[in-house]
């Protein structure tokens, strides 16, 4: 192996940073051009509401206004689609700007543009919106009682869909659910709630439209996470061709999923832009981002487990209402469906019946956010084992060994229809208790109580589905977009090589990772690799876009395609060598003879040759590059293990985090320490949603928390040291065993917490059923002595 | 998020900043640290014609000693107030509430004098100068005056400061040297405005308590003396079962608001429970 290998596992330091820490990314707010103007959206103050007349005139007359649009004006144009739409699903679409009707507090209801964004804003004080109030829903409860306010007059109630996910087994045969039950020596029930929550990154969403007349076409300089999808969007809500469009995305300040999702702002700057033939550009300010990007999680859920004597879990039944908000977003009811189908975790059971209800309410529209339905399992799910435990005497940690999926059962098909490709979740668990000392800590923990120190251990193991997914799947599920992901690779005639990417950046250090493979594929420096993503008009089409855990779909094509280039190297350089191509290979950066280690030629001297094309074998086409589109055979599921240790405050119920210990396995690592800066970042938002952050509406429908005084989100403060430690367990279905793991840390910290604190508390029968784990939510729960 | 258009007046004398606001007072806003104020700006809660950024008047940021007070100026910042050696040895209740302000960034941009004028009745200020029973300076064009700390203070963000009136200073007793203090709160994150907290301060008499001025704040309408509290400790011995009658006392007393935040009855319940903190760090676990 030359010093050039290896750098797949390789610590690498991202080559992002440097520019980006000197202050010298180039972000949407960054952006200026000639004749830029501004635009700033009305949106609704009325959860409710019909919307009688937008009155414009006075606004217009402002100095330094450009244009306004309502609803009036944009006949021709489309809805933004719902990209799942799950069978069953009710019809739905996201207006560009409300018409009749405004359903949350925050839809967009009329735009401006001017010549600076406070001049905008000043014009927006000047638009009449004429509303009649309507009767809200803020909760799913409400939204299902008979005669309850209809958000959606054409659904005739609220409800978007009832899917029922039966419980079955590799050959689609239905468990003995009800059989599971009348066996249990014990059912143990709960009703969980988790807390309306989102991705909220330090940089807002930011657009810029340049409409161009010399091509009639539009650039839109976008902080999209999915630059294709949305250009594909724009296309059909604008009526134009999608050649017409060229989305760019410049660096981004962190995405979650919420910049996965288009919005009407997306449509509007363009609009504006043709209307004008001038740039606009408009930047969410961070209370548009709490009330007008998509929010995501809340769910009511019913659950019931079904427990042996031995601990073992027979099966798990129960009910979902997923809050959806006033529109079904892109996704639909997507994330609540991945919970329905996921509520057996990574235990061996087999009768499963879970029924999943999307309700409208009167707020924000919940959609993708890092996760996407799994956290909120994980938390039901290792809640439900947690209270097994309890039920028939036994430790938790038991009831898990009891019930994991072993090692050599894989590939494991789940009740929910899900197949996992391989994992050692013994060796998760194991590995998270050692280093944790559970024995110890169990020891310790009644002398503390008798010292008034309520100290609980709370464990939250995790299964996180990633590569989503095999595009026929996504065909199955309704899903109208597709898993996989394009790579092409070009050798410039230097030698140079150049990845074209349709990943986007998100700030994972995407660039830095997806140079490591290319590295290691042709042997050359790491430093030598160049990597293009973020313009349409340049990276290959992408069908999912990007997400935290895509860089394994990403990194598979990577390969495929280099193999591509290679093979073609191999092909030149056999030629020029006057060799047979059998007897050549791609060795060191370079094309050479078998066992003739001086009959060689480095990929420069190739490339070279490729791109004269003087002398080529017959029938080989010029140049060298390669593309390959990597659609994944399956999905691959990472898991891992947390453990907490916490310090409940029996006067204040304020929750102190002593320990956090994690064990992540995401099959092979392409770099460790970014690796670790994922788990901790996505461990401290998990922490957020546990502990702090919740969307709050009053019974009227008026969104609370609209900033960050009220928004809380972890600090240095709250965020504790974590404990990291990392196995490997190889994906089978990925080139090069990759499995995904951005989204990973995010899945475990409300389920470890929330059984930390119920273990603190267990003298006093306490169970923490739900999120934000606040102290007054701990407080509320105590005995009142 | 932007504000709508306003004037902007950078007086570099205070005769030059107390004849604007004597011109403009009812539709001008002073601006000092700019914390509070320009959020409310850029949310367009507040909308002042004209903003007269003191800043830039000298003389309002020192502190210094007289006469048995301290005597601090309204521009001097809260991290100032902080790392004074002057404070926390004459006013150490000040010193120690004063890392309990927001953040360090915050701190070092906000004022004394605009923590007051602000009052925000979740804001440790207003309640620490209320236990140090402090004096406000406050000048006008029409002359000066020098308030009592409680007159000064309304509920929700009001005081008695008139729209020409600008505060100058706040002067602190530093009283007997048999004094001690507690100071304790919970909020939700470390930094953010408190759910309750307690300010407290207390002289000696011999192994009795002397004087007590125990002042509650966060969810109530103003920094609040806690007086049936100071009632049940003064003149008595400090031990735990005290602590506990003035727990009783304290949380029969007030009744707080319920926000998004925390319930009223959470944040009664913990104004009893950091009144025990607060005597317990003043008198040790008696
Ligand atoms: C993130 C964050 C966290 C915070 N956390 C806390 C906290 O935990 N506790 C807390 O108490 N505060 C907190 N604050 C508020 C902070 O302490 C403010 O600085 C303070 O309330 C106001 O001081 P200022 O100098 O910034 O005043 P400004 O914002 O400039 O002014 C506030 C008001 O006072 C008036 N004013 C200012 N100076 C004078 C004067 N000399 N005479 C007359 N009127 C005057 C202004 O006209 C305005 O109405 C926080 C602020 C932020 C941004």
């Amino acid at each position: 192996m030359s010093a050039n290998e290896g750098w797949i596992g390789r610590r690498v330091q991202r080559r992002e940073d440097l520019p980006l820490i000197q202050g010298k990314g180039r972000f949407a707010a960054d952006l200026t051009m000639p004749d830029m103007v501004h635009m700033a959206v009305l949106r609704s103050p009325h959860a409710h509401a019909r919307l009688l007349g937008v009155d414009t005139s006075k606004a217009r007359e402002l100095p330094g206004v450009f244009d306004v649009l309502t609803s009036a004006d944009l006949d021709g144009i489309g809805e933004f689609p719902v990209l799942w739409q799950l069978p069953g699903q009710k019809a739905s679409g996201i207006p560009v700007l409300a018409r009749d009707k405004v359903r949350y507090v925050g839809e967009p209801v009329a735009a401006v543009v001017a010549v600076s964004r406070y001049v905008a804003e000043d014009a927006l004080e000047l638009i009449e919106a004429d509303y009649d109030p309507l009767p809200t829903v803020v909760d799913v409860e409400s939204a299902l009682k008979a005669g309850a306010p209809v958000i959606n007059e054409a659904w005739g109630d609220n409800v978007a869909i009832r899917h029922i996910v039966p419980g079955i087994d590799a050959t689609g045969k239905a468990g003995d659910i009800d059989g599971a039950f009348a066996a249990a020596d014990a059912v143990v029930k709960a009703r969980f709630k988790i807390n309306r929550f989102s991705g909220v990154p330090l940089e807002t969403r930011g657009l810029v439209a340049s409409h161009d007349p010399l091509t009639h076409g539009l650039t839109l300089w976008s902080s999209s996470q999915v630059a294709h999808k949305q250009r594909t969007q724009l296309a059909s809500v604008l009526g134009v061709p999608e050649s017409s469009i060229r989305v760019m995305t410049p660096n981004l300040g962190g995405g979650f999923g919420v910049k996965w999702d288009c919005y009407p702002e997306d449509a509007l700057v363009c609009l504006f832009s043709q209307r004008l033939q001038r740039p606009v550009k408009w930047i969410e300010d961070r209370r548009e981002h709490l009330m007008g990007t998509v929010h995501a999680r809340e769910q009511v859920q019913e659950l019931e487990a079904a427990v042996a004597r031995d601990g073992t879990i027979l099966g798990i039944r129960g009910k979902i209402w997923a809050d959806l908000g006033a529109h079904i977003h892109s996704v639909g009811i997507g994330p609540a469906w991945v919970t329905g189908v996921s509520l057996t975790g990574q235990y061996r059971i087999k009768n499963y019946y879970c029924e999943v209800i999307g309700v409208a309410t009167n707020k924000v529209p919940s959609s993708t956010f890092r996760g996407f339905g799994g956290p909120e399992a994980t938390f039901a799910t290792e809640r439900l084992i947690e209270k097994a435990a309890r039920a028939v005497g036994l430790d938790p940690a038991e009831v898990r060994r009891k019930n994991f999926i072993q090692p050599d059962e894989f590939p494991w098909f789940s009740a929910g229809g899900g197949v996992f490709d391989s994992g050692n979740y013994p060796a998760a668990l194991e590995k998270a208790l050692e280093e944790v000392d559970y024995d110890h800590l169990r020891e310790e923990q009644a002398g503390l109580r008798a010292k008034g120190v309520y100290r609980g251990i709370g464990i939250g193991c995790y299964i996180h589905t990633s590569g989503f997914g095999p595009s026929f799947i996504l065909g199955l599920v309704g899903y109208n977009t597709s898993g996989y992901e394009g790579s092409s690779i070009k050798v410039d005639p230097q030698g140079g090589i150049t990845i074209y990417t349709g990943m986007i950046p998100l700030g994972q250090g995407t660039e830095t990772t997806l140079a490591q493979v290319a590295a290691d594929q042709f042997g050359v420096d790491f430093n030598d690799v160049r990597v293009v993503w973020g313009d349409t008009s340049q990276t290959p089409y992408t069908g999912f876009g990007s997400a935290g855990s895509r860089s394994n779909v990403a990194a598979a094509a990577i390969l495929k395609a280099a193999e591509v280039v290679r093979d073609k190297s191999i092909r030149i350089g056999a030629h020029l060598l006057e060799a047979a191509p059998e007897d050549v290979v791609y060795e060191n950066g370079g094309v050479q003879v078998k066992g003739s280690p001086e009959k060689r030629l480095t990929l420069g001297d190739v490339a070279k040759a490729a791109y004269l094309a003087h002398n080529l074998p017959k029938g080989e086409l010029p140049t060298l590059e390669g593309t390959y589109v990597y659609d994944p055979a399956m999905f691959t599921i990472a898991f891992g293990c947390h453990v907490a240790v916490v310090d409940v405050d029996l006067e204040t119920g304020e929750v102190k985090i002593v320990r956090y210990v994690v064990v992540d396995d995401s099959g092979t690592i392409i770099n460790p320490l970014l690796v670790e800066g994922q788990i901790q970042g996505g461990v401290a938002m998990g922490l957020g949603g546990a502990l702090l952050e919740e969307f709050v509406y009053d019974e009227n429908g008026q969104l609370l928390t609209t900033s960050f005084m009220d928004y809380l989100l972890p600090s240095i403060h709250e965020v504790p040291h974590m404990e990291l430690h990392q196995q490997v367990t190889v994906s089978p279905h990925t080139p090069g065993g990759f499995k995904g793991m951005g989204e990973a840390g995010m899945f475990s910290p409300g389920a470890a917490l929330a059984n930390a604190v119920s273990d603190a508390l267990l003298p006093f029968g306490v169970e923490v059923d739900r999120m934000p784990i606040t102290s007054n939510l701990v407080w509320s729960l105590l005995p009142k002595s | 998020m932007k504000p709508p258009s306003f004037a902007y007046e950078a007086p570099e004398a205070l005769d030059d900043a107390l004849a604007l606001l004597d011109r403009h007072g009812d539709d001008a806003k002073v601006l000092a640290g700019g914390q509070s104020l320009v959020p409310l700006l850029n949310f367009r809660l507040a909308r002042p014609a004209r903003l007269i950024d003191i800043n830039g008047v000298p003389g309002l940021a020192s502190i210094s000693e007289r006469d048995g007070t301290i005597s601090i100026g309204a521009m001097t910042r809260q991290r100032t107030i902080e790392t004074s050696p002057l404070v926390a040895s004459r006013a150490p209740l000040l010193a120690a509430a004063t890392r309990w302000i927001g953040h360090p960034p915050i701190r070092t941009r906000g004022t004394i004098g605009g923590s007051l004028a602000h009052n925000d009745p979740s804001g440790e200020y207003p309640a620490v100068l209320l236990a140090l029973d402090a004096q406000v300076r406050i000048r006008s064009q029409r002359g000066e005056r020098v308030l009592g700390i409680d007159a000064f203070l309304g509920e929700w963000l009001s005081t008695a400061l008139g729209p020409d009136e600008l505060v100058i200073a706040v002067e602190i007793p530093i009283g007997s040297k048999h004094a001690t203090y507690g100071f304790a709160e919970v909020a939700k994150r470390h930094g953010d405005f408190a759910l309750a907290g307690v300010a407290a301060r207390f002289t000696l008499d011999g192994s009795h308590i002397g004087d007590a001025r125990i002042v509650a704040f966060g969810g109530v309408a103003r920094a609040t003396r806690l007086t049936a509290a100071e009632d049940a400790i003064r003149g008595r011995v400090p031990n735990e079962t005290l602590f506990g009658e003035a727990n009783r006392a304290a949380t029969a007393a007030i009744d707080p608001i319920s926000d998004l935040h925390a319930t009223g009855e959470y944040r009664r319940h913990l104004t009893g429970v950091l009144v025990v903190r607060a005597l317990r760090q003043a008198f040790g676990e008696a």
